[in-house]
């Protein structure tokens, strides 16, 4: 390989020192605030929410939502994707539901989304292919909605909702929160999607249980 | 357990937000402007679900610098489609300069797989190479005072088995390769507030932070 010139060996040491001296800086004001703050941390963990997200960097769940460490678990993917046969998502649902114990799953999805462009667009994206291919399916359940919309930017960002939309049904689906949820009247799932232009989040208002009843038509889990 | 109000959770989750949007807006006009005009971080962070590390906060990091992929103990698989994803659009697409793979003390995951319980099938799988680590490792971990100190050490031997997964990634051997993309291990200990560097992960000492080339 080119052997980097001595400028740019500098940047990357700097931008690698930074994100310590950075870590550094926030644990001595916590500290300082609250001495307790890192040994109460310690103790464990009882998130009452369960978020799953984009891998988005401009999207840090618990900082646009104002909360602090230990209140939020977190998973981010490509497109916040909830695929039936993912092990990685599934692991996460699981141990949050049945382990943690959430009160709350956040799918939040966001406009402007890459995972979901990259997806609508006639291109072979090798490795990608199979885990995009789930955001065409999105499309295609909603092909007769997202077709009557002519205003390119205005289909993605439906697209975009209708995604989150069937990402929660997908949560809906597992054993996990169908016999929780019978059991405990939670988790409830929410959709939501993160607008760059102001930092709002927007709550696609989904009704929670007659999308639990829809799904348990055919989707049934719930017995043990 | 204290009653919990369904509605008070959530709304507070939509007034921080609020509150969010509005002091960023204060502090820079055009902050989410110019966000909204698209993404160019540096480093792809890949740490655990664990709610005590929100990873833009620990570091101090503005939005935009991490891409993120969190989920249960850290761990990539080579076989897992969802990591995999993430990190070719990082690396390939959007041609990230550093790959952080960071683990933690305290770890749920690391703890569960110091012993066999039966976590559910879907959780037995997704943690099995996990323990097999513990198997391998078993000399080693049975010396160590206390679970605590086991299970830190299995989080540290997680995060290199995961370095190690990632370095076979295409994407990834490319970009070591044409560009000096490099991968570095982290441990961020829950009750100090503290990371650490790996060094054997492929920090300073063993081939310098930018030639991860071997």
């Amino acid at each position: 390989m080119a052997v980097p010139s001595e400028q740019v060996i500098k940047y990357l040491q700097q931008s690698h020192d930074r994100i310590f001296e950075n870590n550094r800086a926030w644990a001595e004001e916590h500290r300082k605030k609250n001495p307790e703050f890192f040994t109460k941390l310690s103790a464990g963990q009882e998130p009452d929410y369960l978020w799953i997200g984009c891998s988005d960097s401009r999207i840090p769940a618990e900082a646009i939502t104002g909360l602090g460490p230990g209140e939020m678990f977190i998973h981010r993917n490509i497109a916040n994707l909830v695929c039936n046969t993912d092990l990685n998502v599934m692991s996460v649902v699981n141990y949050a539901v049945r382990h943690l114990k959430v009160k709350h799953i956040v799918v939040c999805g966001h406009y402007g989304c890459g995972g979901v462009k990259a997806a609508m667009t006639p291109k072979d994206m090798g490795l990608l292919n199979p885990w995009l291919r789930n955001i065409r399916d999105v499309y295609r359940l909603h092909e007769a909605e997202l077709d009557q919309i002519t205003d390119e930017e205005k289909r993605y960002d439906r697209l975009v909702e209708l995604n989150v939309v069937e990402q929660c049904r997908n949560i809906l689906k597992t054993a996990a929160v169908q016999q929780s949820y019978a059991k405990n009247d939670f988790p409830i799932v929410h959709g939501w999607v993160f607008g760059f232009q102001d930092g709002l989040l927007k709550d696609l208002k989904i009704n929670f249980e007659e999308m639990l009843k829809g799904i348990q038509k055919i989707y049934d889990l719930s017995a043990e | 357990m204290a009653p919990i109000s369904f509605t008070d959770a959530i709304e507070r989750v939509v007034a921080g937000n609020r509150v969010y949007a509005q002091q960023t807006a204060e502090q820079d006009p055009n902050f989410f402007k110019t966000l909204a005009t698209g993404q160019a971080p540096e480093i792809l962070w890949i740490g655990c679900a664990d709610s005590r590390i929100p990873e833009t906060t620990i570091c101090n990091c503005m939005p935009g610098e991490l891409f993120v992929h969190r989920n249960i103990a850290n761990t990539v698989h080579g076989n897992d489609l969802n990591a995999a994803s993430v990190v070719e659009y990082a690396v390939a697409h959007l041609k990230v300069k550093k790959v952080v793979v960071c683990g933690h003390t305290k770890c749920g995951g690391a703890n569960a797989a110091l012993g066999d319980a039966d976590l559910g099938e879907t959780l037995n799988t997704w943690l099995h190479p996990v323990r097999e680590l513990r198997r391998k490792h078993k000399i080693e971990l049975e010396e160590l005072p206390d679970d605590d100190a086991r299970s830190a050490r299995v989080a540290e031997l997680n995060v290199h088995q995961s370095i190690e997964v990632l370095k076979q990634h295409p994407a990834i051997k490319k970009a070591i390769h044409d560009r000096g993309l490099s991968l570095h291990g982290m441990i961020y200990d829950i009750g100090a507030g503290h990371l650490k560097l790996l060094e054997e992960a492929g920090g300073k000492k063993s081939n310098g932070l930018w030639s991860a080339d071997h």
